[in-house]
């Protein structure tokens, strides 16, 4: 059969590819389920393609609505928004809130899943001085502080840099602090099957420090107990010892 | 846009200075700014961008007056742009913690640039005194908030002022007003010091006036780069402070802690 391959007809191609004789490697049946799944994956490609542009002028629809949330704010403050400094601030702004709240998409046990490890240690581990910034979300203004973090361990332990990612998913929120301690100490508690959590931070609010009560160095210390840590006062004592400056 | 029908036009209950007519103190080098009359805007309509003073002869200037009405017609609006912000980071605005957010938000944000409501001769007019003292007087470790005009997040950081009178002198608690005065603004940490030395020095006309300001900028220490130790340093030396070395020595190392 003469004639130019055509891939919409699986015969005209089977032919053609083998040359005219019927005999080739692959049966037509063979031939056809291969082609439908050439077409079905292209098929999901486009759903994919499509499904992810969508995503896309999601995001983008949702950053330019922030961004002109932004300008408003500016023009309202009383500030010229065609002034050098400010053209961009809109986008940059924008792009700052997204960071601040990017622990919104964090997931937890994708986080802590990868790195705990089988371990026969059953004393007190600890990672303290953990930075961190968060939003209060009464007033959006940051407050950032330290975070000190214990654990008894129950045969497993956890990436030590893992238990900083925890923080940060839980910081970059709108939070209050009482809360997000809890959030801390309860991830951790779950993700480890752990004995016992200790979880302490001590924060400054710049909402306490730029305006209201303006008192500058006034820190807000919470903690968490969880396990042998609330219920053994010695172990508790051994966390707090060993966590003071 | 969520604008509420009580957003106006600032500027349209700006009043004029006593003394100077049509004139304010700025504190920019020359001193004065011919303060354009704003066109009104129509009910209803959120605020619209002010055209920017280019007929002056002027140094460019980015002050501005506001008032407290002002800050009250335009909350509604501040609030209605906040909500939008946290629907569009995912959060839910309903939520008990977050229902008068927006508000609360707003009057912060509001505070954090009451700058622009204020003006240095208000501050200034009653706490000049003639005094013959020609030694240096410093004021350290003013502690100040602004926020940077590049992200919205807030500086922090120091200030010290110190100046060498001229049969005049300036109510201590004064400088530290001036601070609050330009600090709390939308700004850029080189010019806010800059700002604070020529306001000083205008209103006071001293020998001469030094301005540190060391700080550290949530932009660099919360995001981006993320150095968590950075400070950065600005100042100002004007007068005997520019032009004599061994008084910028003197006044450097009494700042020095």
């Amino acid at each position: 059969m003469n004639g130019h391959c055509n891939g919409n007809d699986i015969v005209a191609e089977f032919h053609c590819n083998n040359n005219g004789s019927g005999f080739g490697e692959l049966s037509i049946e063979a031939m056809k389920s291969a082609l439908q799944r050439k077409h079905e994956t292209s098929r999901k490609e486009a759903e994919d393609a499509s499904r992810q542009s969508s995503l896309e002028a999601e995001d983008a629809s949702r950053q330019s609505s922030l961004e002109a949330a932004v300008s408003t704010i500016l023009r309202v403050l009383g500030e010229d928004t065609n002034r050098q400094g400010l053209l961009r601030t809109p986008k940059r702004a924008a792009e700052a809130l997204q960071f601040f709240t990017s622990g919104y998409h964090e997931n937890i046990h994708d986080i802590m899943n990868e790195a705990i490890f089988d371990e026969d240690h059953d004393e007190m581990v600890i990672v303290k001085d953990i930075d961190m910034f968060s939003h209060c979300e009464h007033h959006m203004v940051p407050f950032y502080g330290v975070v000190h973090i214990g654990y008894l361990p129950n045969k497993k332990i956890l990436g030590l840099s893992k238990l900083a990612r925890v923080v940060g998913a839980f910081s970059k929120r709108f939070q209050v602090q009482e809360r997000l301690t809890k959030q801390i100490a309860t991830a951790i508690s779950e993700g480890l099957q752990t004995r016992g959590v200790a979880v302490v931070i001590e924060a400054k609010h710049m909402c306490m420090q730029m305006r209201g009560v303006q008192k500058i160095n006034a820190s807000t210390v919470t903690s968490t107990m969880l396990g042998f840590f609330r219920e053994d006062p010695k172990t508790r004592e051994e966390f707090l010892t060993l966590i003071k400056k | 846009m969520e604008c509420s029908k009580h957003c106006h036009q600032y500027g349209q209950s700006e009043k004029k200075d006593a003394g100077d007519s049509d004139a304010v103190i700025v504190g920019h080098f020359d001193g004065k700014m011919v303060r354009k009359p704003t066109l009104p805007a129509a009910a209803g309509e959120c605020s619209s961008s002010q055209t920017p003073n280019t007929s002056s002869s002027v140094v460019e200037s980015r002050e501005r007056t506001r008032s407290v009405e002002d800050n009250e017609m335009s909350l509604p609006c501040l609030a209605a742009a906040y909500t939008t912000i946290l629907r569009g980071l995912g959060e839910d605005p309903q939520r008990q913690g977050l229902l008068k957010t927006p508000w609360r938000a707003a009057e912060a944000m509001q505070f954090f640039t009451k700058g622009y409501q204020e003006k240095i001769m208000d501050v200034m007019n009653d706490a000049i005194f003639d005094e013959d003292h020609d030694e240096m007087v410093i004021v350290k470790d003013i502690d100040m908030f602004s926020m940077c005009e590049h992200h919205l997040v807030p500086i922090i950081g120091r200030v010290h002022i110190g100046y060498l009178p001229n049969k005049r002198v300036l109510g201590l608690s004064k400088l530290a007003r001036i601070v609050e005065i330009y600090c709390r603004r939308l700004q850029v940490q080189e010019r806010l010091t800059k700002q604070i030395a020529v306001a000083i020095t205008e209103a006071l006309q001293p020998s001469g006036v030094g301005v540190v300001i060391e700080a550290t900028h949530m932009c660099m220490v919360m995001r981006g780069v993320q150095k968590m130790n950075s400070k950065t340093v600005t100042s100002t030396m004007l007068g005997v402070f520019r032009e004599d070395p061994k008084t910028r020595d003197e006044f450097l190392t009494l700042i020095r802690r």
